[in-house]
Protein backbone atom coordinates (compact mmCIF):
# COMPACT_ATOMS: atom_id res chain seq x y z
CA UNK A 1 0.00 0.00 0.00
CA UNK A 2 2.66 2.58 0.92
CA UNK A 3 5.18 1.41 -1.56
CA UNK A 4 2.32 1.81 -4.51
CA UNK A 5 1.28 4.70 -2.96
CA UNK A 6 4.76 6.56 -3.32
CA UNK A 7 5.43 5.34 -6.53
CA UNK A 8 2.44 6.73 -8.06
CA UNK A 9 2.67 10.02 -5.68
CA UNK A 10 -0.94 10.48 -4.35
CA UNK A 11 -3.38 9.06 -1.97
CA UNK A 12 -7.16 8.22 -2.92
CA UNK A 13 -8.65 10.72 -5.07
CA UNK A 14 -11.33 12.87 -2.82
CA UNK A 15 -14.18 11.48 -2.96
CA UNK A 16 -13.98 8.21 -4.76
CA UNK A 17 -15.08 5.21 -2.96
CA UNK A 18 -12.65 2.21 -2.36
CA UNK A 19 -15.36 -0.13 -3.86
CA UNK A 20 -13.97 -3.06 -5.87
CA UNK A 21 -14.58 -6.47 -6.23
CA UNK A 22 -13.44 -8.15 -3.31
CA UNK A 23 -15.94 -6.02 -1.86
CA UNK A 24 -19.13 -8.58 -3.36
CA UNK A 25 -17.34 -11.66 -1.90
CA UNK A 26 -19.51 -11.34 1.41
CA UNK A 27 -22.61 -10.46 0.01
CA UNK A 28 -22.50 -13.04 -2.81
CA UNK A 29 -21.74 -15.62 -0.60
CA UNK A 30 -24.37 -14.51 2.34
CA UNK A 31 -27.13 -14.76 -0.98
CA UNK A 32 -25.86 -17.76 -2.03
CA UNK A 33 -26.25 -19.46 1.85
CA UNK A 34 -29.71 -17.92 1.96
CA UNK A 35 -30.67 -19.15 -1.36
CA UNK A 36 -29.63 -22.60 -0.44
CA UNK A 37 -31.46 -22.51 2.91
CA UNK A 38 -34.51 -21.39 1.24
CA UNK A 39 -34.34 -24.09 -1.16
CA UNK A 40 -33.57 -26.98 1.63
CA UNK A 41 -36.54 -25.73 3.78
CA UNK A 42 -38.72 -25.47 0.55
CA UNK A 43 -38.13 -29.55 -0.01
CA UNK A 44 -39.05 -30.06 3.48
CA UNK A 45 -42.58 -31.05 4.55
CA UNK A 46 -43.70 -28.52 7.43
CA UNK A 47 -45.77 -29.18 10.35
CA UNK A 48 -48.14 -26.66 12.19
CA UNK A 49 -45.64 -26.21 14.63
CA UNK A 50 -42.92 -25.49 12.19
CA UNK A 51 -45.23 -23.28 9.76
CA UNK A 52 -46.17 -21.26 12.75
CA UNK A 53 -42.25 -20.25 13.31
CA UNK A 54 -40.99 -20.70 8.89
CA UNK A 55 -42.70 -17.68 7.30
CA UNK A 56 -41.81 -14.89 5.43
CA UNK A 57 -43.81 -12.69 8.50
CA UNK A 58 -42.29 -14.19 11.36
CA UNK A 59 -39.09 -13.94 9.75
CA UNK A 60 -38.82 -10.54 9.17
CA UNK A 61 -40.35 -9.46 12.10
CA UNK A 62 -37.25 -11.44 14.02
CA UNK A 63 -34.60 -9.88 11.61
CA UNK A 64 -36.41 -6.28 12.57
CA UNK A 65 -36.13 -7.55 16.43
CA UNK A 66 -33.06 -8.67 16.17
CA UNK A 67 -31.41 -5.70 14.13
CA UNK A 68 -32.98 -3.46 16.24
CA UNK A 69 -31.51 -4.82 19.67
CA UNK A 70 -28.00 -4.60 17.30
CA UNK A 71 -28.56 -1.08 16.32
CA UNK A 72 -29.68 0.50 19.86
CA UNK A 73 -26.88 -1.56 21.65
CA UNK A 74 -24.08 -0.69 19.04
CA UNK A 75 -25.72 3.13 19.67
CA UNK A 76 -25.35 3.23 22.96
CA UNK A 77 -21.72 1.70 22.98
CA UNK A 78 -20.55 4.48 21.17
CA UNK A 79 -22.22 6.69 23.78
CA UNK A 80 -20.53 5.12 26.55
CA UNK A 81 -17.47 3.83 25.52
CA UNK A 82 -16.06 6.45 23.49
CA UNK A 83 -16.18 9.17 26.12
CA UNK A 84 -14.89 6.33 29.17
CA UNK A 85 -12.08 5.28 26.70
CA UNK A 86 -11.07 8.90 26.38
CA UNK A 87 -10.90 9.46 29.94
CA UNK A 88 -8.84 6.47 30.58
CA UNK A 89 -6.49 7.53 28.00
CA UNK A 90 -5.94 10.79 29.58
CA UNK A 91 -2.50 10.87 31.65
CA UNK A 92 -4.41 12.55 34.43
CA UNK A 93 -6.57 9.91 34.94
CA UNK A 94 -3.91 7.19 35.46
CA UNK A 95 -5.87 6.19 38.62
CA UNK A 96 -9.30 6.07 37.14
CA UNK A 97 -8.33 4.70 33.90
CA UNK A 98 -8.10 0.37 35.46
CA UNK A 99 -10.87 1.09 37.03
CA UNK A 100 -12.61 1.49 34.37
CA UNK A 101 -11.04 -1.17 32.09
CA UNK A 102 -11.92 -3.49 34.79
CA UNK A 103 -15.42 -2.26 34.56
CA UNK A 104 -14.96 -3.01 31.01
CA UNK A 105 -13.46 -6.30 31.26
CA UNK A 106 -16.12 -7.20 34.09
CA UNK A 107 -19.12 -6.74 31.56
CA UNK A 108 -17.40 -9.29 28.94
CA UNK A 109 -16.52 -11.62 31.42
CA UNK A 110 -19.67 -11.83 33.24
CA UNK A 111 -22.08 -14.67 31.70
CA UNK A 112 -24.22 -12.74 29.60
CA UNK A 113 -27.07 -14.87 29.96
CA UNK A 114 -26.72 -14.68 33.90
CA UNK A 115 -26.26 -10.88 33.92
CA UNK A 116 -29.83 -10.92 31.92
CA UNK A 117 -31.31 -13.05 34.50
CA UNK A 118 -30.07 -10.35 37.01
CA UNK A 119 -31.44 -7.61 35.15
CA UNK A 120 -35.12 -9.85 34.53
CA UNK A 121 -35.40 -8.61 38.75
CA UNK A 122 -34.41 -5.35 38.76
CA UNK A 123 -36.62 -4.79 35.17
CA UNK A 124 -38.53 -7.13 34.19
CA UNK A 125 -38.21 -8.70 30.86
CA UNK A 126 -38.29 -6.99 27.41
CA UNK A 127 -36.55 -4.77 24.88
CA UNK A 128 -34.87 -2.75 27.59
CA UNK A 129 -33.58 -5.52 29.28
CA UNK A 130 -31.91 -7.16 26.78
CA UNK A 131 -30.20 -4.05 26.08
CA UNK A 132 -28.29 -3.81 29.09
CA UNK A 133 -26.92 -7.13 28.77
CA UNK A 134 -25.94 -6.34 25.31
CA UNK A 135 -24.47 -3.07 26.47
CA UNK A 136 -22.44 -4.65 28.79
CA UNK A 137 -20.79 -7.18 26.85
CA UNK A 138 -19.66 -5.10 23.78
CA UNK A 139 -18.53 -2.09 25.79
CA UNK A 140 -15.01 -3.67 26.07
CA UNK A 141 -13.73 -4.17 22.69
CA UNK A 142 -14.77 -0.14 21.89
CA UNK A 143 -13.89 1.36 25.14
CA UNK A 144 -10.27 -0.50 24.81
CA UNK A 145 -9.80 0.58 21.52
CA UNK A 146 -10.83 4.18 22.08
CA UNK A 147 -8.13 3.90 24.69
CA UNK A 148 -5.14 2.54 23.02
CA UNK A 149 -6.40 4.66 19.75
CA UNK A 150 -5.71 7.85 21.24
CA UNK A 151 -3.11 6.80 23.40
CA UNK A 152 -0.95 5.63 20.61
CA UNK A 153 -0.86 9.07 18.74
CA UNK A 154 2.91 9.96 18.43
CA UNK A 155 3.57 12.68 21.28
CA UNK A 156 5.71 15.00 19.20
CA UNK A 157 1.90 15.48 17.21
CA UNK A 158 0.67 16.80 20.27
CA UNK A 159 3.63 18.70 21.30
CA UNK A 160 3.67 20.35 17.97
CA UNK A 161 -0.54 21.12 18.26
CA UNK A 162 0.20 22.35 21.48
CA UNK A 163 2.84 24.73 20.64
CA UNK A 164 1.09 26.13 17.80
CA UNK A 165 -1.47 26.94 20.21
CA UNK A 166 -4.31 24.59 20.29
CA UNK A 167 -6.38 24.21 23.58
CA UNK A 168 -6.90 20.48 24.78
CA UNK A 169 -10.05 20.25 23.62
CA UNK A 170 -8.70 21.38 19.92
CA UNK A 171 -6.04 19.00 20.32
CA UNK A 172 -8.61 16.02 21.09
CA UNK A 173 -10.87 16.41 18.68
CA UNK A 174 -8.51 17.57 15.73
CA UNK A 175 -5.91 15.50 16.08
CA UNK A 176 -6.01 12.63 18.65
CA UNK A 177 -10.18 11.02 18.28
CA UNK A 178 -9.02 12.07 13.97
CA UNK A 179 -5.98 9.59 14.28
CA UNK A 180 -7.63 7.08 16.47
CA UNK A 181 -10.53 6.95 14.03
CA UNK A 182 -9.42 3.05 12.55
CA UNK A 183 -8.67 1.84 15.97
CA UNK A 184 -12.33 2.63 17.03
CA UNK A 185 -13.68 2.26 13.99
CA UNK A 186 -12.27 -1.66 14.32
CA UNK A 187 -13.37 -1.87 18.11
CA UNK A 188 -16.98 -1.17 16.54
CA UNK A 189 -16.73 -3.58 14.29
CA UNK A 190 -15.99 -6.43 16.87
CA UNK A 191 -18.70 -5.06 19.08
CA UNK A 192 -21.57 -5.15 16.62
CA UNK A 193 -20.62 -8.28 15.48
CA UNK A 194 -20.59 -9.94 19.21
CA UNK A 195 -23.54 -8.04 19.50
CA UNK A 196 -25.52 -10.17 16.63
CA UNK A 197 -24.55 -13.27 18.63
CA UNK A 198 -25.20 -12.06 21.72
CA UNK A 199 -28.52 -10.72 21.06
CA UNK A 200 -30.22 -14.45 20.00
CA UNK A 201 -30.03 -14.40 24.36
CA UNK A 202 -32.45 -11.99 23.69
CA UNK A 203 -35.60 -14.84 23.34
CA UNK A 204 -34.91 -15.19 26.76
CA UNK A 205 -36.01 -12.11 28.40
CA UNK A 206 -38.66 -12.24 26.04
CA UNK A 207 -36.95 -9.15 23.58
CA UNK A 208 -37.61 -11.22 20.24
CA UNK A 209 -34.61 -11.89 17.09
CA UNK A 210 -33.65 -15.06 15.67
CA UNK A 211 -33.11 -16.45 19.44
CA UNK A 212 -36.46 -16.80 19.52
CA UNK A 213 -36.68 -19.16 16.67
CA UNK A 214 -33.30 -21.11 17.58
CA UNK A 215 -34.85 -21.71 21.45
CA UNK A 216 -38.66 -22.91 20.01
CA UNK A 217 -36.93 -25.19 17.90
CA UNK A 218 -34.87 -26.45 20.73
CA UNK A 219 -37.63 -26.84 23.18
CA UNK A 220 -40.28 -28.02 20.36
CA UNK A 221 -37.77 -30.54 19.19
CA UNK A 222 -38.17 -29.14 15.78
CA UNK A 223 -34.89 -28.84 13.63
CA UNK A 224 -35.27 -26.94 10.96
CA UNK A 225 -36.67 -24.14 13.23
CA UNK A 226 -33.41 -23.62 15.60
CA UNK A 227 -31.32 -24.02 12.01
CA UNK A 228 -32.84 -21.83 10.24
CA UNK A 229 -33.19 -19.21 13.61
CA UNK A 230 -29.12 -20.27 13.43
CA UNK A 231 -27.72 -20.07 10.06
CA UNK A 232 -29.80 -16.17 9.53
CA UNK A 233 -27.97 -14.86 12.96
CA UNK A 234 -24.97 -15.66 11.42
CA UNK A 235 -25.84 -14.25 8.09
CA UNK A 236 -26.60 -11.19 9.68
CA UNK A 237 -23.14 -11.17 11.63
CA UNK A 238 -21.62 -11.75 8.46
CA UNK A 239 -23.47 -9.11 6.82
CA UNK A 240 -22.94 -6.37 9.62
CA UNK A 241 -19.01 -7.53 9.74
CA UNK A 242 -19.16 -6.19 5.81
CA UNK A 243 -20.71 -3.21 6.66
CA UNK A 244 -18.46 -2.75 9.46
CA UNK A 245 -15.35 -2.99 6.94
CA UNK A 246 -16.63 -0.74 4.63
CA UNK A 247 -17.49 2.03 7.33
CA UNK A 248 -13.66 1.28 8.21
CA UNK A 249 -12.28 1.87 4.68
CA UNK A 250 -15.19 5.20 4.06
CA UNK A 251 -14.19 6.70 7.53
CA UNK A 252 -10.73 6.11 7.71
CA UNK A 253 -9.09 9.95 7.57
CA UNK A 254 -7.19 9.97 4.17
CA UNK A 255 -3.41 10.49 4.52
CA UNK A 256 -2.82 7.86 7.51
CA UNK B 1 0.22 40.69 20.12
CA UNK B 2 3.05 42.14 20.68
CA UNK B 3 4.39 45.35 20.13
CA UNK B 4 6.54 45.45 17.23
CA UNK B 5 9.36 48.11 16.35
CA UNK B 6 10.53 47.96 12.98
CA UNK B 7 12.96 45.40 13.94
CA UNK B 8 10.67 42.67 15.35
CA UNK B 9 10.57 42.48 18.78
CA UNK B 10 13.37 41.38 21.97
CA UNK B 11 13.19 38.45 24.18
CA UNK B 12 14.17 39.28 27.98
CA UNK B 13 14.68 35.99 30.76
CA UNK B 14 14.96 37.27 33.59
CA UNK B 15 16.21 34.74 36.80
CA UNK B 16 14.18 32.02 35.22
CA UNK B 17 14.61 28.76 36.40
CA UNK B 18 12.54 25.55 35.99
CA UNK B 19 12.82 23.02 38.94
CA UNK B 20 11.10 19.57 38.20
CA UNK B 21 9.46 17.94 41.66
CA UNK B 22 11.66 15.07 42.56
CA UNK B 23 14.95 16.33 40.92
CA UNK B 24 17.86 17.46 43.22
CA UNK B 25 18.85 19.97 40.92
CA UNK B 26 17.19 22.32 38.83
CA UNK B 27 16.95 21.37 35.04
CA UNK B 28 17.33 25.11 34.17
CA UNK B 29 18.98 27.22 37.17
CA UNK B 30 18.30 30.91 37.21
CA UNK B 31 19.26 31.97 33.52
CA UNK B 32 18.99 35.81 32.03
CA UNK B 33 19.28 36.97 29.40
CA UNK B 34 18.62 39.55 26.23
CA UNK B 35 18.05 38.24 23.19
CA UNK B 36 17.95 41.39 20.76
CA UNK B 37 15.30 41.72 18.07
CA UNK B 38 15.68 40.32 15.25
CA UNK B 39 18.52 38.30 15.96
CA UNK B 40 18.78 34.60 15.57
CA UNK B 41 20.26 33.30 18.99
CA UNK B 42 21.55 29.42 18.82
CA UNK B 43 21.75 27.58 22.46
CA UNK B 44 23.96 25.20 21.84
CA UNK B 45 25.17 22.60 24.12
CA UNK B 46 25.14 18.82 25.38
CA UNK B 47 21.98 16.98 25.55
CA UNK B 48 20.13 16.95 28.71
CA UNK B 49 21.93 20.75 29.57
CA UNK B 50 18.49 22.36 30.03
CA UNK B 51 18.39 24.37 26.50
CA UNK B 52 14.97 22.39 25.70
CA UNK B 53 13.79 23.05 28.21
CA UNK B 54 14.43 26.76 28.21
CA UNK B 55 13.20 27.46 24.83
CA UNK B 56 9.74 26.09 26.35
CA UNK B 57 9.43 28.00 29.12
CA UNK B 58 9.59 30.98 26.51
CA UNK B 59 6.04 29.62 24.92
CA UNK B 60 4.99 28.23 28.22
CA UNK B 61 5.02 24.50 27.29
CA UNK B 62 6.94 24.28 30.29
CA UNK B 63 5.76 26.42 33.40
CA UNK B 64 8.80 28.04 34.70
CA UNK B 65 9.13 27.54 38.75
CA UNK B 66 10.34 31.06 38.74
CA UNK B 67 11.82 34.17 36.98
CA UNK B 68 10.21 36.63 33.98
CA UNK B 69 10.16 36.38 30.67
CA UNK B 70 9.55 39.35 28.61
CA UNK B 71 8.33 39.44 24.50
CA UNK B 72 8.32 42.89 23.68
CA UNK B 73 8.31 44.09 26.87
CA UNK B 74 5.01 42.13 27.71
CA UNK B 75 5.15 40.04 30.54
CA UNK B 76 4.50 36.60 28.72
CA UNK B 77 3.83 34.83 32.25
CA UNK B 78 0.32 37.06 32.73
CA UNK B 79 -1.10 36.12 29.19
CA UNK B 80 -3.33 32.96 27.97
CA UNK B 81 -0.71 30.01 27.27
CA UNK B 82 -2.78 29.27 24.04
CA UNK B 83 -3.12 32.60 22.91
CA UNK B 84 0.58 33.19 23.20
CA UNK B 85 1.50 29.62 21.48
CA UNK B 86 -0.52 31.28 18.65
CA UNK B 87 1.93 34.20 18.12
CA UNK B 88 5.21 32.50 18.49
CA UNK B 89 6.26 30.20 15.94
CA UNK B 90 7.57 26.80 16.86
CA UNK B 91 9.11 24.00 14.74
CA UNK B 92 10.41 20.77 16.07
CA UNK B 93 12.96 17.96 15.53
CA UNK B 94 10.52 14.96 14.90
CA UNK B 95 8.38 18.09 12.13
CA UNK B 96 5.09 17.02 14.37
CA UNK B 97 3.02 17.15 10.77
CA UNK B 98 -0.70 15.61 10.99
CA UNK B 99 -0.82 12.63 8.98
CA UNK B 100 -4.41 12.94 8.24
CA UNK B 101 -3.78 16.69 6.73
CA UNK B 102 -2.80 17.88 3.74
CA UNK B 103 0.23 20.54 2.97
CA UNK B 104 -2.32 23.17 2.73
CA UNK B 105 -4.04 22.00 5.75
CA UNK B 106 -0.97 21.89 8.07
CA UNK B 107 -0.02 25.15 7.47
CA UNK B 108 -3.37 26.90 7.53
CA UNK B 109 -3.43 26.03 10.94
CA UNK B 110 -2.38 28.75 13.18
CA UNK B 111 -3.46 30.98 10.37
CA UNK B 112 -7.10 29.42 10.94
CA UNK B 113 -6.80 29.41 14.81
CA UNK B 114 -6.19 33.36 14.51
CA UNK B 115 -9.53 33.07 12.27
CA UNK B 116 -8.33 34.27 9.45
CA UNK B 117 -10.75 34.36 6.26
CA UNK B 118 -10.16 31.73 3.42
CA UNK B 119 -8.99 33.63 0.97
CA UNK B 120 -6.42 35.26 2.96
CA UNK B 121 -5.11 31.53 4.42
CA UNK B 122 -4.70 30.60 1.24
CA UNK B 123 -3.06 33.28 -0.46
CA UNK B 124 -0.94 32.84 2.65
CA UNK B 125 -0.31 29.14 1.94
CA UNK B 126 0.89 29.70 -1.87
CA UNK B 127 3.01 32.13 -0.35
CA UNK B 128 4.59 30.32 2.27
CA UNK B 129 5.49 27.25 -0.17
CA UNK B 130 6.92 29.35 -2.63
CA UNK B 131 9.04 30.94 0.06
CA UNK B 132 10.50 27.54 1.47
CA UNK B 133 10.98 26.35 -2.23
CA UNK B 134 7.88 23.64 -2.72
CA UNK B 135 5.95 24.08 -5.88
CA UNK B 136 2.65 25.17 -4.61
CA UNK B 137 0.46 23.65 -7.43
CA UNK B 138 2.30 20.15 -6.50
CA UNK B 139 2.77 19.97 -2.80
CA UNK B 140 -0.47 21.94 -1.41
CA UNK B 141 -2.87 18.81 -1.64
CA UNK B 142 -0.06 16.22 -0.77
CA UNK B 143 -0.10 14.11 2.84
CA UNK B 144 2.81 14.53 4.59
CA UNK B 145 3.77 10.67 3.87
CA UNK B 146 4.12 11.77 0.31
CA UNK B 147 6.80 13.74 1.37
CA UNK B 148 10.91 13.23 1.83
CA UNK B 149 12.20 14.21 4.91
CA UNK B 150 14.05 17.48 4.01
CA UNK B 151 10.10 18.47 2.56
CA UNK B 152 8.69 17.63 5.46
CA UNK B 153 11.38 19.30 7.41
CA UNK B 154 10.27 22.61 4.98
CA UNK B 155 6.63 22.39 4.81
CA UNK B 156 7.42 22.06 9.27
CA UNK B 157 9.31 25.53 8.51
CA UNK B 158 6.53 26.95 6.62
CA UNK B 159 4.13 26.05 9.20
CA UNK B 160 5.56 27.79 12.13
CA UNK B 161 5.79 31.25 10.20
CA UNK B 162 2.14 30.91 8.71
CA UNK B 163 0.87 33.38 10.97
CA UNK B 164 3.87 35.69 10.37
CA UNK B 165 4.74 35.86 13.97
CA UNK B 166 7.52 38.15 15.37
CA UNK B 167 9.02 35.27 17.50
CA UNK B 168 10.30 31.92 16.29
CA UNK B 169 11.64 28.72 17.98
CA UNK B 170 13.30 26.05 16.92
CA UNK B 171 14.28 22.53 18.38
CA UNK B 172 17.07 21.14 15.79
CA UNK B 173 14.68 21.39 12.94
CA UNK B 174 16.96 19.96 10.90
CA UNK B 175 17.95 17.59 12.64
CA UNK B 176 16.43 14.39 11.66
CA UNK B 177 17.74 15.04 7.71
CA UNK B 178 20.88 13.31 5.97
CA UNK B 179 23.85 15.92 6.36
CA UNK B 180 23.63 17.04 2.47
CA UNK B 181 19.66 17.73 2.81
CA UNK B 182 20.75 19.64 6.18
CA UNK B 183 23.29 21.75 4.77
CA UNK B 184 20.58 22.78 1.83
CA UNK B 185 17.85 23.40 4.70
CA UNK B 186 20.52 25.36 6.19
CA UNK B 187 21.48 27.78 3.40
CA UNK B 188 17.80 28.25 2.48
CA UNK B 189 17.10 29.16 6.13
CA UNK B 190 19.98 31.59 6.12
CA UNK B 191 18.73 33.18 2.85
CA UNK B 192 15.06 32.92 4.85
CA UNK B 193 16.22 35.01 7.97
CA UNK B 194 18.05 37.75 5.89
CA UNK B 195 14.75 38.89 5.03
CA UNK B 196 12.58 38.26 7.39
CA UNK B 197 14.35 39.36 10.69
CA UNK B 198 12.69 37.40 13.23
CA UNK B 199 13.67 37.32 16.22
CA UNK B 200 14.50 33.38 16.61
CA UNK B 201 15.50 31.20 18.92
CA UNK B 202 17.19 27.87 17.85
CA UNK B 203 18.72 25.09 20.05
CA UNK B 204 20.73 22.44 18.59
CA UNK B 205 23.65 20.12 20.18
CA UNK B 206 25.89 20.89 16.43
CA UNK B 207 28.28 23.69 17.24
CA UNK B 208 28.96 23.72 13.29
CA UNK B 209 25.18 24.63 12.78
CA UNK B 210 25.42 27.37 15.40
CA UNK B 211 28.14 28.59 13.53
CA UNK B 212 26.52 28.78 10.16
CA UNK B 213 22.77 30.17 11.68
CA UNK B 214 23.27 32.22 14.86
CA UNK B 215 23.45 35.79 15.01
CA UNK B 216 25.12 35.24 18.61
CA UNK B 217 25.58 32.26 20.35
CA UNK B 218 24.98 30.90 23.91
CA UNK B 219 27.11 28.00 24.73
CA UNK B 220 25.55 26.44 27.84
CA UNK B 221 26.51 23.60 30.35
CA UNK B 222 24.40 21.30 33.13
CA UNK B 223 21.38 23.76 34.45
CA UNK B 224 21.78 26.07 31.31
CA UNK B 225 24.03 28.01 33.22
CA UNK B 226 25.38 30.48 30.76
CA UNK B 227 29.18 29.45 29.31
CA UNK B 228 29.64 32.27 26.91
CA UNK B 229 26.93 34.34 25.41
CA UNK B 230 28.33 36.31 22.03
CA UNK B 231 28.59 36.24 18.16
CA UNK B 232 30.14 33.48 16.43
CA UNK B 233 33.62 34.90 15.52
CA UNK B 234 34.32 36.12 19.00
CA UNK B 235 33.76 32.92 20.60
CA UNK B 236 35.82 31.48 17.59
CA UNK B 237 38.58 33.84 18.06
CA UNK B 238 38.19 34.55 22.28
CA UNK B 239 36.41 31.22 24.44
CA UNK B 240 35.66 32.21 27.76
CA UNK B 241 37.39 28.63 29.49
CA UNK B 242 38.17 25.42 28.20
CA UNK B 243 34.50 24.00 28.23
CA UNK B 244 33.67 26.28 25.37
CA UNK B 245 37.19 25.27 23.90
CA UNK B 246 36.01 22.08 23.56
CA UNK B 247 32.91 22.82 21.99
CA UNK B 248 34.50 24.27 19.40
CA UNK B 249 37.33 21.58 19.05
CA UNK B 250 40.58 21.85 17.08
CA UNK B 251 39.61 23.63 14.44
CA UNK B 252 38.80 27.32 15.58
CA UNK B 253 40.85 29.30 13.35
CA UNK B 254 39.41 27.17 10.25
CA UNK B 255 35.71 27.58 11.69
CA UNK B 256 36.57 31.12 11.76
CA UNK B 257 37.90 31.45 7.94
CA UNK B 258 34.85 29.51 7.33
CA UNK B 259 32.98 32.57 8.11
CA UNK B 260 34.10 35.55 6.29
CA UNK B 261 33.21 35.49 2.61
CA UNK B 262 35.76 36.39 -0.11
CA UNK B 263 33.85 39.77 -0.85
CA UNK B 264 33.89 40.16 2.70
CA UNK B 265 38.13 41.36 3.06
CA UNK B 266 39.47 44.20 1.08
CA UNK B 267 41.66 42.69 -1.40
CA UNK B 268 45.40 44.57 -1.80
CA UNK B 269 46.30 43.75 -5.00
CA UNK B 270 42.85 44.35 -7.17
CA UNK B 271 44.28 43.21 -10.74
CA UNK B 272 42.24 39.79 -11.26
CA UNK B 273 44.87 37.34 -12.33
CA UNK B 274 43.65 34.65 -14.50
CA UNK B 275 46.67 32.14 -14.73
CA UNK B 276 45.70 31.44 -10.64
CA UNK B 277 43.54 28.98 -9.19
CA UNK B 278 40.07 30.90 -9.06
CA UNK B 279 37.84 31.15 -6.43
CA UNK B 280 34.04 33.25 -6.66
CA UNK B 281 33.38 36.13 -4.33
CA UNK B 282 30.79 33.78 -2.39
CA UNK B 283 32.94 31.20 -1.47
CA UNK B 284 34.64 31.16 2.08
CA UNK B 285 38.18 32.28 3.40
CA UNK B 286 38.00 28.30 4.48
CA UNK B 287 37.39 27.22 0.59
CA UNK B 288 39.69 30.06 -0.83
CA UNK B 289 42.26 28.27 1.71
CA UNK B 290 41.30 24.57 0.29
CA UNK B 291 42.24 25.95 -3.16
CA UNK B 292 45.49 27.11 -2.35
CA UNK B 293 46.33 24.07 -0.28
CA UNK B 294 44.62 21.92 -3.04
CA UNK B 295 47.24 23.83 -5.83
CA UNK B 296 50.20 24.00 -4.01
CA UNK B 297 50.15 27.70 -4.29
CA UNK B 298 50.03 30.46 -1.94
CA UNK B 299 47.62 32.94 -3.89
CA UNK B 300 44.54 32.10 -6.19
CA UNK B 301 42.74 34.65 -8.09
CA UNK B 302 38.83 36.18 -7.63
CA UNK B 303 36.70 38.60 -9.21
CA UNK B 304 38.22 41.36 -7.32
CA UNK B 305 41.87 40.66 -7.21
CA UNK B 306 44.29 38.51 -5.78
CA UNK B 307 43.63 36.74 -2.62
CA UNK B 308 47.01 35.87 -0.82
CA UNK B 309 48.12 33.75 2.12
CA UNK B 310 49.00 36.94 4.16
CA UNK B 311 45.40 38.30 3.73
CA UNK B 312 43.65 35.20 5.31
CA UNK B 313 45.89 35.17 8.44
CA UNK B 314 45.41 39.09 8.73
CA UNK B 315 41.61 38.07 8.50
CA UNK B 316 42.18 36.13 11.39
CA UNK B 317 44.42 38.45 12.92
CA UNK B 318 47.80 36.33 13.02
CA UNK B 319 50.78 37.52 11.11
CA UNK B 320 52.22 34.78 8.31
CA UNK B 321 55.67 34.75 9.25
CA UNK B 322 54.53 32.89 12.80
CA UNK B 323 52.31 30.51 10.95
CA UNK B 324 54.97 29.42 8.31
CA UNK B 325 57.97 28.19 9.85
CA UNK B 326 60.83 28.14 6.99
CA UNK B 327 59.53 31.47 5.23
CA UNK B 328 58.34 31.37 1.16
CA UNK B 329 55.98 28.37 0.86
CA UNK B 330 56.53 28.32 -3.02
Amino acid sequence: MTAETLATGRVRAPGRLPFGPRHLIVPIAVGAVLLALYAWVGTLELDSIEQRSLNRSVILAKAVEHLQMTVAATALVVVIAIPLGVLASRSRNRLVAPVILTAGNLGQAVPCIGLLVLCTFLMGVGFQTALVGLVAYAVLPVLRNTMVGVQQVDPALIEAARGMGMTRGQVLRRVELKLAVPAILAGLRTALVLTVGVATLGAFVAAGGYGELIINGLKLNRMPVTIVGGVLTACIAFLVDWLGGLAEDLLKPRGI
Amino acid sequence: MFDRDTDGVRIELRALTKHYPGQPAPAVDNITMDIPAGELVVFVGPSGCGKTTTMKMINRLVEPTSGEIRIGGKDVLSLDPDELRRHIGYAIQQVGLFPHQTVAQNIALVPKLLGWPQAKVDARVEELLALVSLEPSTFRDRYPRQLSGGQQQRVGVARALAADPPVMLMDEPFGATDPITREHLQNEFVRLQKQLRKTIIFVTHDFEEAIKLGDRIAVLREGSHIAQYDTPAAILSDPADDYVAGFIGQDATLKRLALVRVSDISIADPLPDLALPQVTAEASLREALDVMLAHGSDRCGTPSGVLTYAALCAAVGSRPEEAVSGGDVR
